[in-house]
């Protein structure tokens, strides 16, 4: 009963994180910070989803497969997200998406268009 | 196109292999040989592609427990603390940010170190790799920061990633 | 024992999933729809999770390891396509 309880915890943890992140994918104001809100639904909120599944899949259920394949999803989600967001951020400035409000700091645009 | 290494392959055969018995998780024979072969024809495929420099790295111990100790002490709690902070950000109305793009020097010479570090900026909230460069020999990323601090250069690159690349020096190098 | 602290926690990833499809809806431009597009993919993923341990089904895993694997796939393409016709425009 106690694991289930931390279970719990933990998935409340994650929905939590996850509604953060939904909320600044909604109201954001340009891309660039959409995609950075973006990064906290793929981390901690999935992180601890998962980890409440992987508890009840392990200590309560008992089936090993389960748990196994729960696992093998949370790590294949961690290993990925990165690459498709470093392809997403890079893509979008090559192609000239530009915040409507100018960024102070911006040396990338500085160094490429010069 | 670089040569195929023998350690290479061997190690690209094996995460396959594992990864084939993960998904599959039954061990009956006929099962555990079709993975073998499958495994074998992609790594004599495709480990010139993912593998550069030495492959069995993690066999020297000390590397191998500063490693782990990377992945499972130092990097979490740099994650949770991105994390919280962000997530104060977008309750708090989407106001509070100042973004912008810094360029910022990197230290590591390794290949998987640079991979490293620059996967590990990503993930942490707040903060995305978007191009990596590399002027006179010495590696630059440009990231973009939900919230400019302090000016592009080396100080940026100690607020943004100094702990991770102490973390990842005692790692490559 | 009944499992409905699960099928809650589907339930609410399932509803964050659907508000991120607003913005997939509405982003004015190519890559505002993509990241939408992968954090809803990501966002079933837990909800199928969580569901298959609700109903006791191992085959709502096997989809969600599918969905995660695809997910990835689609968003690289589409930031390559993104660089590529950058590029092009100029």
């Amino acid at each position: 009963m106690t694991v289930r309880i931390i279970a719990d915890v933990l998935i409340a943890i994650g929905a939590i994180f996850a509604l953060a992140g939904t909320i600044g994918i909604l109201k954001m104001p340009d891309t660039y910070s959409r995609m950075q809100a973006s990064t906290c639904i793929a981390t901690l909120g999935m992180l601890g989803a998962m980890l409440g599944a992987l508890l009840i899949a392990i200590f309560v259920k008992a089936d090993a497969g389960a748990a196994v394949k729960v696992a093998v999803i949370a790590l294949l989600i961690l290993v990925t997200n990165p690459l498709g967001s470093h392809a997403i951020a890079k893509g979008a400035y090559k192609a000239g998406i530009r915040p409507e409000k100018k960024m102070e700091v911006d040396d990338l645009g500085r160094d490429l268009y010069e | 196109m670089q040569k195929t290494k023998f350690p290479a392959v061997v190690a690209t055969f094996i995460v396959c292999f594992a990864f084939w018995v993960l998904l599959t998780w039954s061990f009956t024979a006929q099962e555990l040989i079709a993975g073998a072969v499958v495994s074998l024809a992609v790594a004599l495929f495709a480990a010139r592609f993912f593998i550069h420099e030495k492959a069995f790295w993690f066999l020297n111990p000390l590397k191998f427990f500063s490693g782990l100790f990377y992945w499972v002490c130092i990097f979490p709690v740099e994650l949770i603390k991105a994390n919280v902070d962000m997530a104060k950000r977008c309750f708090g109305g989407c106001k509070n940010i100042n973004p912008g793009i810094v360029k910022v020097p990197v230290d590591l010479k390794s290949e998987y170190g640079q991979a490293a570090l620059a996967n590990s900026i990503t993930l942490t909230p707040g903060t995305i790799t978007m191009e990596v460069t590399e002027q006179d020999g010495q590696p630059y990323y440009y990231i973009h920061w939900i919230d400019v601090t302090k000016p592009s250069g080396k100080e940026a690159g100690d607020a943004i990633k100094g702990t991770l690349e102490k973390g990842l020096r005692r790692v490559w190098e | 024992m009944n499992w409905i602290d699960l099928l809650i926690g589907a339930i609410v990833f399932a509803v964050l999933a659907a508000l991120t499809l607003i913005r997939l809806g509405k982003g004015p431009t190519a890559a505002d729809r993509m990241v939408a597009g992968d954090s809803a993919d990501t966002l079933i993923c837990c909800a199928m999770v969580l569901f298959s341990l609700f109903s006791g089904r191992g085959i709502y895993l096997d989809i969600a390891l599918v969905a995660a694997l695809f997910g990835v796939i689609d968003t690289m393409l589409v930031g390559r396509y993104l660089e590529k016709e950058g590029g092009k425009k100029k």
